[in-house]
């Protein structure tokens, strides 16, 4: 018998680089706006955010092909909830529907990493981070995509909060105000963009608050 | 009672078992430490004086940059410069030990080094490796017989030509040579050529990027412009800046006084220079 | 290959039948398989590429007042630490937890629908569910896709009309009931521990403790487990978390730092 396909492989990693902040009142989702594959720059205009719902932001890295299939499934789904229902999906409610989703393409994955946030049904920031399969924990923070080995730390060093595990319970909160994250934000992405090849170009802040949703736009190194 | 292996004198040559055995093992799944790669953007022009090179500063580790600006100009003699590409161990190494060989033949001959000179050792010594030295070179020098620009492929083959790319860029830098590159080009035109050039593949190559080198040489003498462009500043820096407040915990202070054993002489002799 | 879906089913069949609109959507969709000859190959690929949480300490006794259960937090990617706060003991209903260690989502998932049967078994049979058909519901499933590529070692622990119930189940098929599990990359560590201390008749404080330990020197050995020990014991009136700890911290509780005497005091540090 000959081999059919010596080797068939469905996935390209276009890399790029998401964070979200999650605060008191405010949820923060930023991702760069760079798609590459290999050495190649794609686009330097490639939007990685999503508005899922009036409060829900999910901020996608890895394989743009499956990012824009799921981004599609889950505006359909959405959009079927809001006519049973009449009301647009919590946060946390679409937070369980991405799990559900991503799993159920447990054997043949959308190789994409996302990271949804948004405010919760108090009002609070709230932020999801995922595996590609579904696995998904509620965080304050969170970094992920080609330059999150080089975010992440700078997080953790700036916001770490008690573990919410911990027992007594801790205050865990991110002690930043909106500017100040926002702020934070940029800074990590100048960062990021020096050392990481993948992340560069543009980068694209979202800010949700009670107001509603606020966009702001940074340039970054195009190199 | 005789031995059933015959001793064999060694063979002369060059011995590429090491290489077999790297193959298989990363066939096995042990792979070597990863190197320092730059995948880059080197070029030259033949001007109406004489050559320019040009080069990017960005030295990556896979998709991380770990030399925001390393210099990839290497001298190989006065009169004469290389680009290089590939690994950046082998590029570097490769041109050290030519430029040595050349000044330990400008000693013997007493007169200038020709191009060819460093090309023939270059391609020579590349050629032996099988191509296993990973070095993509851009040669360009005046000499006694005028100006010349080479390039120098990792096996050994070379190339003479009025303008060179190499490197993950050199597409892109090519394409701004083939639209506008034409000759008798005067000194700034060119130099302003090579930029552009070394900008495209700056931008449009992921492997390539932060500033500009340049590097002109004429009858007269060399002018090495290092960052003659710096189009990539940091592009966001906190106002207020960070702080790190917590400190780390001191938890226990003990000092433990390294025996005195060793004697120092004092007023001993000097050393001889 | 078939593959058995019906734990996906929604348990609300109600608008599906007539609204057109949602076909497609509304039916619980089904895995999906890639169209390759070579499965196992690309399971093998794909999984390297996204899956986390590897390295893993739970365990999970019973003693004289009932079950106790812990469990590390870290999740691992190869060599980065993906997160410090995972919650690997999951509360299925009020009398049950399951422990977590393999692939996240695969716990995570299964888990969850594990819980969904169990309140159907409950209001079909006006009874909560015992530890034994609990667990035999979940192997049942990880059975049905053995050789798929699935990765779970999981417990399930709880109290029942019978008493206190421990099962270990996973993936390949197993399931064993028993006394005393540990699993995970740090289980050997935890074995340790738990092994040379466990008493069947000890208070619930002594377990707890027992526990702690176990998952402390794990954390410590084991590179692959860390973040947060927590600890949950079951009793007749269901389950209650006990302790979360740092084991940072823990560290520093078990090995005190003490205040050696200074051989030498800092001033007279001769400069260079």
């Amino acid at each position: 018998m000959t081999k059919q396909q010596a080797n068939w492989s469905p996935y390209d990693n276009n890399g790029g680089s998401c964070v979200a902040i999650a605060g008191a009142d405010y949820c923060v989702v930023a991702a760069d706006t760079r798609m590459s594959t290999g050495y190649n720059i794609l686009t330097r205009d490639y939007s990685k955010l999503c508005k899922l719902a009036d409060k829900c932001v999910m901020a996608s890295s890895g394989f743009q092909a499956d990012v824009k299939a799921l981004q599609k499934h889950l505006a359909a789904r959405h959009l079927i909830y809001q006519h049973q229902h009449n009301k647009q999906m919590s946060c946390p409610a679409m937070a369980q529907l991405l799990s559900n989703t991503l799993y159920y393409k447990r054997f043949f994955p959308y190789y994409s990493f996302n990271v949804l946030g948004g405010l919760d049904n108090e009002g609070k920031g709230c932020v999801f981070t995922y595996d590609a399969v579904g696995s998904y924990e509620k965080v304050g923070y969170s970094s992920l995509g080609s330059g999150s080995t080089l975010i992440m730390p700078f997080l953790d060093n700036q916001l770490k909060s008690p573990s919410p595990l911990l027992l007594p319970a801790q205050d865990a909160v991110t002690p930043l105000v909106e500017a100040e994250a926002v702020d934070l934000v940029k800074t990590v992405f100048a960062s990021a963009s020096e050392r990481d090849i993948y992340t560069g170009d543009k980068l694209e802040i979202v800010v949700i608050n009670a107001d509603g949703i606020h966009r702001e736009y940074m340039d970054l190194r195009k190199d | 009672m005789s031995k059933s292996v015959v001793e064999m004198p060694p063979k002369g040559g060059f011995s590429f078992d090491l290489c077999k055995r790297n193959e298989m093992l990363s066939k096995k799944g042990v792979n070597p430490p990863s190197f320092r790669k730059t995948g880059t953007t080197i070029v030259g022009l033949i001007f109406q004086d004489g050559v320019i090179l040009g080069a990017d500063t960005r030295a990556t580790e896979g998709p991380i940059v770990c030399d925001k600006n390393c210099e990839k100009i290497h001298y190989m003699a006065p009169n004469i410069y290389c680009c290089g590409a590939g690994t950046a161990a082998d590029t570097e190494a490769v041109t050290d030990m030519v430029s040595s060989q050349l000044q330990l033949h400008r000693y013997h001959t007493g007169r200038e080094s020709r191009v060819v000179t460093a090309l023939t050792l270059l391609k020579r010594h590349l050629f032996n490796y099988q191509g296993y030295v990973s070095a993509a070179l851009v040669l360009g020098g005046v000499d006694v017989t005028g100006p010349h620009l080479h390039t120098i492929y990792p096996h050994g083959s070379t190339d003479t030509l009025p303008f060179a790319t190499m490197g993950s860029g050199s597409l892109a830098a090519m394409a701004v040579f083939e639209s506008k590159y034409r000759e008798g080009l005067t000194r700034d035109e060119g130099i302003a050529l090579v930029t552009e050039a070394i900008c495209s593949g700056i931008f449009n190559d992921l492997g390539s990027g932060s500033n500009v080198d340049v590097c002109v040489i004429t009858k007269a003498g060399k002018e090495y412009l290092r960052n003659h462009l710096q189009p990539n500043p940091r592009t966001y820096t906190s106002s207020k800046g960070y702080s790190f407040p917590k400190k780390t915990e001191v938890l226990l202070t003990k000092i433990t006084p390294l025996k005195e054993k060793v004697e120092i002489i004092e007023g001993g002799d000097a050393m001889e220079e | 290959m078939k593959l058995d879906t019906s734990g996906l089913e929604s348990a609300e069949p109600v608008w599906a039948t007539f609204n057109e609109l949602a076909d497609g959507f509304s039916a619980a969709p089904s895995f999906e398989l890639p169209n390759t000859t070579d499965f196992d190959g690309f399971q093998k690929e794909a999984i390297q590429m996204v899956k986390p949480a590897k390295g893993t300490t739970t365990l999970a006794f019973i003693f004289k007042e009932g079950v106790m259960v812990a469990a590390d937090s870290r999740a691992s990617m190869g060599g980065y630490i993906s997160s410090q706060s995972v919650k690997k003991i999951i509360e299925i209903n009020p009398y049950m937890l399951g422990t977590m260690a393999g692939g996240a989502a695969d716990c995570q998932f299964w888990h969850r629908n594990l819980g969904i049967k169990c309140r159907l078994h409950e209001l079909a049979n006006k009874r909560r569910i015992s530890v034994t058909g609990a667990s035999k519901l979940l192997a049942n499933i990880l059975y049905s896709y053995r050789g798929m590529g699935l990765s779970v070692g999981t417990m399930i622990a709880g109290w029942d009309e019978t008493g206190p119930g421990l099962y270990y189940v996973d993936s390949e098929g197993g399931r064993l009931k028993g006394m005393r599990f540990s699993v995970g990359s740090g289980s050997p560590y935890a074995y340790g521990v738990l092994d040379s201390g466990y008493r069947y008749d000890m208070s619930v404080e002594e377990a707890a403790e027992l526990a702690r330990r176990a998952i402390y020197h794990a954390t410590f050995r084991d590179g692959a487990s860390g973040g947060v020990a927590s600890v949950y014991h079951v009793g007749p009136n269901g389950w209650k978390k006990l302790s979360g700890d740092d084991v940072g911290e823990l560290h520093y509780k078990y090995y005190p730092v003490m205040p050696s005497t200074v051989e030498q005091e800092m001033v007279e540090v001769a400069g260079a």
